[in-house]
């Protein structure tokens, strides 16, 4: 089977299991959408981050300044030259997002566990209650890396421009048959679609049942071939929230190699308040 | 003072982490749901859609007391424990009751705060359900 094109971003349950008692230089950070599984048991030694509480701000919509990031990865005994392995629930969406947030402020050092907790708990490996605690880490964060963020002007023009879109969520929300994810209902937005030109791939399709990644012929087969994309293409990925988008964007930036990916944190939720925003409906309703 | 009260008490005075572990205390207790009703939860029955974790409510009016049985997948221990605090409050109680809930539930709970925006409606909606399966049973029980 070909390697993906950054193989060294991404780690196996075996690595961990190995490895996690390395704490001098290695962290585990659970990041979940549900805010009891860390609680109910993690990986032996892991922390907890949530992408909600810890990385965004509670006020603005936004992610946390630098300051506040410096002061959660320290309590969490996160320094600059700690190696950072993301772990999580729902295939690794809430790990992907907050490696990309690491990502956002300049760490190095940043793995995704392939198989997120699904495979793990699969696999029966063992987990414990046990919250884990640290000596604090000494930590300075970077200037926010906007080259892998979008922001609403610049995703208008990149769609003006026709360059490549990636809606990632599920066909419904797509078409704009609904408005929200299936099962996540007015999550919202007022108007249903998606971003003219851009292309439908759910980001279930780059993942297998057991959590894993398919493999890089499979993510070539879908990505190069079906929708014709180029490792040198600007891409930007999008969904509801940013957060099933941060998984794209880990697939293409790392495991394909595409070098210019973006991801549009406002996704739907802001592009389908946006008075005037352009909008395409390919949903009809049948009469 | 009502069973719900107590609960809303239990939970003010706590710090964040102990309402973690309260709710998952909650999340265990819920009963598991009786053999009877599996057929139906698997043939997609009863299901509360704006859960985006599988959740599953059944709610009775029996003899004029509210009978409510759940299933909620166990990768989901906060749908858990919510609906958990659900039945703990409202199983027995008169149908008239569940409309006492009040609907900022979840921040009374200091909930709210933990869970974020963007988690709060799938858990909205399981209140809303409970209250409106209860308007629909006792209506029917009364006809009945």
């Amino acid at each position: 089977m070909t390697e993906f094109v950054h193989p060294e971003v991404l780690v196996s349950c075996d690595w961990v299991e190995q490895n996690r008692s390395q704490t001098d230089s290695i962290r585990i950070v659970e990041s979940d959408e549900d805010i009891l599984l860390y609680e109910q048991g993690h990986i032996a030694g892991a922390v907890k981050l949530d992408w909600t509480t810890d990385l965004q701000d509670a006020v603005v919509r936004d992610y946390v300044s630098q300051a506040r990031f410096e002061e959660l990865c320290a309590e969490r005994g996160i320094s600059n030259e700690t190696i950072v392995v993301f772990y999580g629930d729902k295939n690794n969406w809430w790990a992907c997002y907050a490696f990309w947030v690491f990502k956002l402020f300049g760490h190095e050092k940043c793995l995704i566990m392939n198989g997120s907790r699904k495979k793990w708990e699969l696999d029966k490996r063992p987990m414990t209650r046990e919250a884990s605690k640290y000596p604090r880490g000494i930590y300075k964060a970077k200037e926010p890396n906007n080259s892998i963020r979008a922001f609403r002007d610049e995703v208008l023009a990149h769609m003006q421009a026709r360059k490549p879109l990636v809606d990632v969520r599920s066909p419904g929300e797509y078409t704009g048959e609904m408005l929200h994810m299936p099962d996540y209902p007015q999550e919202g937005a007022l108007r249903a679609g998606h971003i003219p030109g851009a292309v439908n791939v759910p980001w279930s399709r780059a993942c297998n049942d057991d959590g894993t990644f398919k493999s890089r012929d499979q993510l070539e087969q879908l990505y190069l071939v079906e929708q014709q994309l180029k490792p040198s293409d600007e891409v930007i990925a999008y969904c509801r929230i940013g957060e099933r988008s941060s998984l794209t964007w880990y697939v293409l930036t790392y495991l394909l190699g595409f070098s210019k990916v973006k991801n549009y944190d406002g996704s739907w939720t802001e592009w389908g308040n946006l008075v005037g925003a352009p909008i395409e409906k390919t949903y009809a309703y049948k009469k | 003072m009502s069973k719900l009260d107590a609960i809303i008490e239990e939970f003010q005075d706590l710090d964040a982490r102990d309402r973690l572990e309260l709710l998952l205390d909650f999340a265990e207790k819920l009963a598991e749901l009786p053999a009877a009703y599996e057929a139906e939860r698997d043939a997609g029955l009863h299901r509360v859609p704006e859960c985006m974790t599988p959740t599953f409510l059944w709610v009775e009016c029996i003899s004029g007391r509210v009978s409510i049985h759940a299933y909620v997948a166990p990768e989901a221990p906060t749908v858990k424990g919510f609906v958990s605090i659900l039945v703990e409050a409202f199983n027995g109680t008169r149908p008239d009751e569940v409309a006492t809930v009040p609907t900022d539930l979840l921040h009374r709970l200091g909930l709210a705060e933990l869970l974020g925006m963007n988690r709060l409606r799938g858990l909205n909606a399981v209140q809303q359900r409970l209250k409106n399966e209860i308007g629909k049973a006792s209506v029917l029980a009364v006809k009945g």
